[in-house]
């Protein structure tokens, strides 16, 4: 296994565009941040001094992190078209792997992205909760399991690309449809019947970073400090535990199909 | 001698076209296989099918008796089709990651840069490289790890004649070496001068195999004509000459086959001994691209 994903590291450490996405979205990241909790939004409900501040910041943290996984996602696409365009998928099994063996380090691979940026993040969401925060409050271990579950998102996401990626093989029609599947996804949510229209899988995957602002709101419908108001039903959503497990379900069944096409198929 | 390689009934098809067709051939140990045919006729899809990246449709096949696995993968050094490897990788890391895959100690990567002429530019990046470059370094991966089996498609593919050259020197090297060779070509020059046997494909079809002499013809035959005798006293008095075969009279002329070990000169000294001076005596080169043409007619 661990021979699995040297080679794999081997493969990408000299390759500029993996450097170039890594370096974007762990720069990025902090800098957005920033900029996001020095915003003033009028009429909106919410604190934004408290947006470095635990428990806060890992809820905050991880919803923006969110977009940029879509930006790892792309990039394990990248990774695995390349392996069809170069033919070196091809040539791996010719020297003496098994297509197992290469189902198995791509997801040992995305899962140490899937660490690295959950790690990254732990580091950020301290930094900015410790200088924020009143030392001593005792709050952060509060809500950091949304680090946990930022990093399953990450590897849905990865999981999503590996599988398109597996199944176009073409590395810029995969990015398109990649990127384009949320909005692909919408439109078949149409035609499908609540409540199965809430367990797409990109959507599934995007709600396990729940929206702050939403979940503030929410909050405090339910706990009745906005009178009168009941929840649209857009944001009526399906709880985060179950949410997590469907997810889980979702990673697990996108290897199976991978695995399952790159056995059927001849490697051309 | 053992079988390296039982090849029993493969077939496969791409949609309607059948690309091989219960295909059966057995390789042993030491044997510088040819499969020759023209383009399309299934050479590379049955190294494919040995190679386990493409699925044969129906039949099985065994290297070294046992079922295909990726650790005897490991023990054949292969280039199928173009060379394939990571274009931002420099040669000594694409190699160097060939040597992982295979369980091969790192320390074979200068060796085989050397053996194919590319250690000084072990350094570049695989996309700065030439056609030919790329095919040296495709032979420079299959040589890691010595192994003892070699599939090669084509592996003068795209070389200068130089190249061409230095390859086949280190085929015929690997060969002198005692390695299992199976190369798929559809140049016969090439098949001609490395193989010791070879299969002939056509259409998915195996048409003939067995040594390359029988399958070939490619024995020289001697001609003879002594104009001072008759015709017909000279045909008797060779068809009793020790090791002569295949006797064809074309004119006056007389083309015949000799065991191996047996020249021109003894057919002389034979003659003479019957009272026949011969007026002219030679050696016909066999016409291997004739012969070729005819079993793939």
């Amino acid at each position: 296994m661990l021979e699995l994903l040297k080679i794999e590291y081997k493969k990408i450490i000299p390759y500029t565009t993996f450097w170039v996405i890594f370096g974007l979205v762990f720069t990025l990241t902090p800098i957005v941040f920033y900029g996001i909790g020095q915003f003033k939004i009028q009429g909106l409900p919410v604190d934004m001094a408290s947006t470095y501040r635990f428990p806060d910041v890992w809820n905050n943290l991880t919803y923006l992190a969110s977009w940029f996984n879509l930006l790892i996602g792309m990039c394990v696409v990248i990774l695995v078209c390349n392996e069809f365009s170069f033919k070196t998928f091809r040539q791996n099994v010719i020297d003496g792997q098994s297509k197992a063996d290469f189902i198995l380090s791509k997801i040992l691979l995305m899962t140490s992205f899937a660490l690295f940026s959950t790690l990254y993040l732990l580091v950020v969401g301290a930094l900015f909760g410790f200088i924020s925060s009143k030392s001593g409050d005792g709050l952060f271990f509060k809500d950091i399991s949304y680090l946990a579950i930022y990093g399953i998102q990450a590897l849905g996401y990865m999981s999503i690309g590996l599988l398109i990626a597996v199944l176009i093989r073409s590395t810029a029609l995969s990015i398109i449809i990649f990127l384009f599947s949320i909005l692909i996804e919408s439109i078949l949510q149409f035609f499908v019947p609540a409540p199965f229209d809430k367990y797409f899988p990109m959507e599934i995957i995007a709600n396990l970073t729940p929206n702050p602002i939403v979940s503030s709101m929410m909050n405090q419908v339910n706990q009745g400090a906005i009178q009168g108001v009941q929840p649209p039903a857009i944001f009526e959503q399906i709880p985060l535990s179950a949410t997590v497990g469907v997810a889980i379900i979702y990673i697990l069944v996108f290897w199976s199909v991978s695995y399952f096409i790159l056995t059927k198929k001849d490697i051309r | 001698m053992a079988a390296v390689l039982n090849i029993n009934g493969i077939s496969k098809s791409y949609g309607k076209v059948k690309a091989l067709t219960n295909l059966s051939l057995q390789i042993n140990q030491g044997e510088v296989y040819g499969i020759l045919g023209p383009n399309g006729s299934g050479k590379t899809t049955t190294l494919g099918i040995l190679l386990d990246v493409l699925n044969a449709d129906t039949g099985s096949f065994t290297w070294f008796g046992k079922a295909p696995c990726k650790e005897s993968r490991r023990k054949i050094g292969s280039i199928l089709e173009t060379p394939n490897f990571y274009p931002y990788l420099t040669a000594r890391q694409n190699l160097s990651l060939v040597c992982k895959i295979k369980h091969v100690n790192e320390t074979e990567v200068d060796r085989v840069l050397s053996v194919v002429n590319l250690i000084g530019r072990a350094d570049s990046k695989f996309k700065t490289f030439s056609l030919g470059m790329k095919q040296r370094l495709a032979l420079a991966s299959a040589l890691l790890g010595d192994p003892e089996i070699l599939v090669l498609d084509e592996p003068t593919n795209g070389l200068d004649p130089q190249g061409i050259a230095e390859v086949r020197t280190i085929i015929k090297d690997l060969t002198k070496a005692g390695k299992t060779i199976i190369m798929a070509s559809h140049i016969l020059d090439e098949v001609e001068k490395i193989c010791s046997h070879v299969a002939v494909l056509k259409s998915g079809n195996l048409l003939t195999f067995g040594p390359i002499q029988s399958v070939l013809n490619s024995q020289e035959s001697v001609f003879v004509a002594a104009n001072n005798v008759e015709t017909e006293l000279l045909k008797l008095c060779l068809s009793q000459i020790d090791g002569v075969s295949n006797i064809k009279q074309a004119g006056n002329k007389f083309f015949l086959m000799l065991v191996q070990g047996k020249d021109s000169a003894y057919l002389n000294k034979a003659l003479f001994e019957k009272g026949i001076v011969a007026t002219e005596l030679g050696i016909q080169k066999p016409d291997l691209e004739a012969n070729f043409l005819a079993l793939i007619k």
